[in-house]
């Protein structure tokens, strides 16, 4: 323990009270003694030990002096210390709380990251196509944020050796007062930099699934207008597949009725061959009547000769209807041969009719078979086409489901953008506030301190989530989903 | 006739998600991108439903709640806040102000959708 200083302000005083009775006693005792020998020495002795005394009072004066001067500069050196400290101290705290929300930050940058790099990948396999940039933003982002959280990790380990080495401790304050001042402006700039690169990549992101959920839906509502028809009162490939089918299906019918038609004329021919049968047996009994009236005629002229002259003129009669029944049986012969090239004639009509209407119902059944196989074709290609656009929808509402989630991911930009001003605000207070220390320093010489409880207070209070103030306080944590987040007033 | 929502927040990736997501509902989206923004997009105009944030730079959510209700015209017009804000005194300040509905981010769009519809048609 040191001893109380004692100081003597006035020695200079004290010296001169020795010195002027010392002198004003040797002159005395000169004088009294009539200046004898043994007065003069007496009075010489006088003036030494005055003398002495005075130089005696001199030197404990500046001995009591360089003690006072040490004792000042003691007591200044601990109280600039303490305030040091305190300082370093509440660097250290903001350090230790700034690398403690960077990392939980980045952690939670990199789950997210993965599972939006997942997510596109899963929608590039459905889509059939790979589009570009999530690893490259992820990479980016992830390198920026972790280079952020390392210096912030160098920096809290080299806080903790200087609170750790007194000696040390003094050097490191003096530079760490000039490190932080240029420092905290870059490390303020990197992480603006990091949170706006963020929010443009996000950004960017988001129009990206916004466009690709929207051709989905078009790519949708095309497929479904082809297969349904849409509002424009089109018909769709369904109502075409039904036209079609009742288009061709009269088409076969009407068909059918032809067929039914020829078949009706062929019965009408091969009647008209009973009536030519008819005709040949009138022929015959006209051939025949004509026969017996040539034997009549014959007999008559017979008769007419042996009635001799008076049978003459009946014998011309004889000969007229002789002629008449030859010409008759002549026209007899020519009804018969015409009759016979006729039912010829019919005979080959009703074979070739025959013939086509064998073909017109291999045709007819031919058409039918093709048609139906067509319309089954058909059918089968719109169940396919209705099969596909049902597929169509299904994935396009798992594909909406996904972007809608992935939308909740990227939702992450807004409150890592919230963060991170924080923390870029918190560094431009603390530059602030050195560059204040800085100031005072040179215009008044006063002695700089902090108050790190009201700075952690402040910064407390600052937060907006939970989260930053669980890291705040040391715990590791990573940033909660709300799953009732709705709350009506 | 579509009805018209004011969506104001600083995020630029949020903002193109629900203008695409509200637009896509049928509803004639005005965005801005903070409170001073907001007002000077109050020009009289007809605006059934207000979604906002809290936390932007200029003029923050709830100042803008609270300048936005002075003016006759939208002193009526129900209000969302949509926000990282889960402080019960930020959500007291809101119902004081006269906010109908406090949704916390990260939210689902259909959630929001949900509650856009219930508060146009009320």
């Amino acid at each position: 323990m040191k001893e109380p200083m004692r100081f003597y302000q006035n020695d200079y005083w004290q010296a001169f009270s020795l010195l002027a009775p010392g002198g004003l006693g040797a002159l005395g005792i000169a004088l009294f003694s009539r200046y004898s020998m043994s007065g003069l020495l007496m009075a010489v002795g006088l003036i030494v030990m005055t003398i002495g005394l005075y130089f005696w009072s001199q030197n404990r004066y500046r001995t009591s002096l360089q003690a006072f001067e040490q004792h000042l500069t003691e007591s200044l050196q601990q109280e600039n210390e303490g305030k040091i400290k305190a300082l370093q101290a509440a660097q250290h705290e903001n350090a230790l709380t700034c690398t403690k929300q960077f990392e939980a930050e980045r952690k939670h940058i990199e789950i997210l990251m993965a599972d939006l790099a997942q997510r596109f990948d899963s929608l590039s396999l459905r889509f059939g196509t790979q589009d570009q940039p999530v690893e490259a933003v992820k990479r980016s982002v992830e390198t920026q944020i972790a280079d952020l959280a390392r210096r912030f990790e160098v920096l809290s380990k080299h806080l903790d050796e200087q609170s750790t080495d007194d000696e040390k401790q003094e050097q490191g304050i003096a530079g760490l007062d000039s490190l932080c001042q240029k420092v905290l402006p870059i490390w303020s700039n990197q992480v603006e930099m990091a949170r706006v690169h963020t929010e443009e990549s996000i950004a960017d992101l988001a129009q990206r699934f916004d466009a690709l959920s929207q051709r989905l839906d078009a790519a949708v509502l095309a497929s479904q207008n082809t297969l349904e028809g849409d509002k424009d009162s089109h018909g769709g490939i369904v109502e075409l597949l039904q036209d079609s089918q009742s288009e061709l299906g009269s088409i076969t019918q009407a068909l059918g009725s032809s067929l039914e038609e020829k078949e009706k004329l062929l019965r009408s021919i091969e009647d008209l061959s009973s009536f030519t049968e008819q005709l040949s047996k009138m022929a015959w009994e006209v051939s025949s009547i004509a026969s017996q009236t040539n034997l009549l005629a014959l007999n008559a002229a017979i008769q007419a000769a042996r009635a001799g002259d008076a049978g003459h003129g009946f014998s011309v009669v004889a000969d007229e209807v002789r002629k008449l029944s030859r010409s008759s049986g002549d026209i007899g012969r020519k009804i018969t041969e015409t009759i016979e090239s006729v039912n010829e004639a019919i005979e080959d009509t009703l074979i070739i009719s025959r013939k086509f209407a064998s073909q017109d119902k291999e045709t007819l059944g031919n058409a039918e078979r093709i048609i139906a196989a067509v319309l089954r074709h058909f059918t089968q290609a719109a169940a396919g086409l209705v099969d596909s656009e049902e597929l169509l929808r299904t994935e396009n509402k798992a594909i909406n489901n996904e972007i809608s989630d992935v939308f909740v991911d990227l939702q992450f930009q807004d409150r890592v953008s919230q963060i991170l001003t924080l923390v870029s605000d918190d560094l431009n207070k603390l530059e602030q506030h050195l560059n204040e220390f800085k100031h005072n320093e040179r215009s008044d010489g006063s002695s700089r301190s902090v108050n790190v409880e009201q700075w952690l207070e402040e910064l407390t209070h600052s937060y907006t989530m939970e989260e930053q103030l669980a890291a705040h306080e040391g715990a590791k944590t990573d940033i909660k989903t709300h799953q009732n987040n709705i709350t009506f007033f | 006739m579509a009805k018209t929502i004011l969506f104001v927040e600083d995020s630029a990736s949020v903002r193109q998600v629900m203008k695409s997501t509200l637009t896509r509902e049928g509803y004639d989206v005005i965005v801005a991108c903070d409170g001073q923004d907001a007002m000077s997009k109050l020009d009289g105009c007809k605006i059934h439903l207000i979604i906002s944030d809290v936390n932007m730079p200029n003029m923050d959510g709830l100042t803008f709640v609270k300048a936005a209700k002075q003016l006759p015209a939208y002193k009526f017009t129900p209000i969302i806040m949509l926000t990282t804000e889960t402080q019960q005194e930020k959500m007291n300040e809101g119902k004081a102000a006269g906010v109908k509905a406090w949704i916390v981010k990260p939210f689902q769009p259909p959630q929001l959708l949900a509650a856009v519809s219930q508060l146009i048609q009320a």
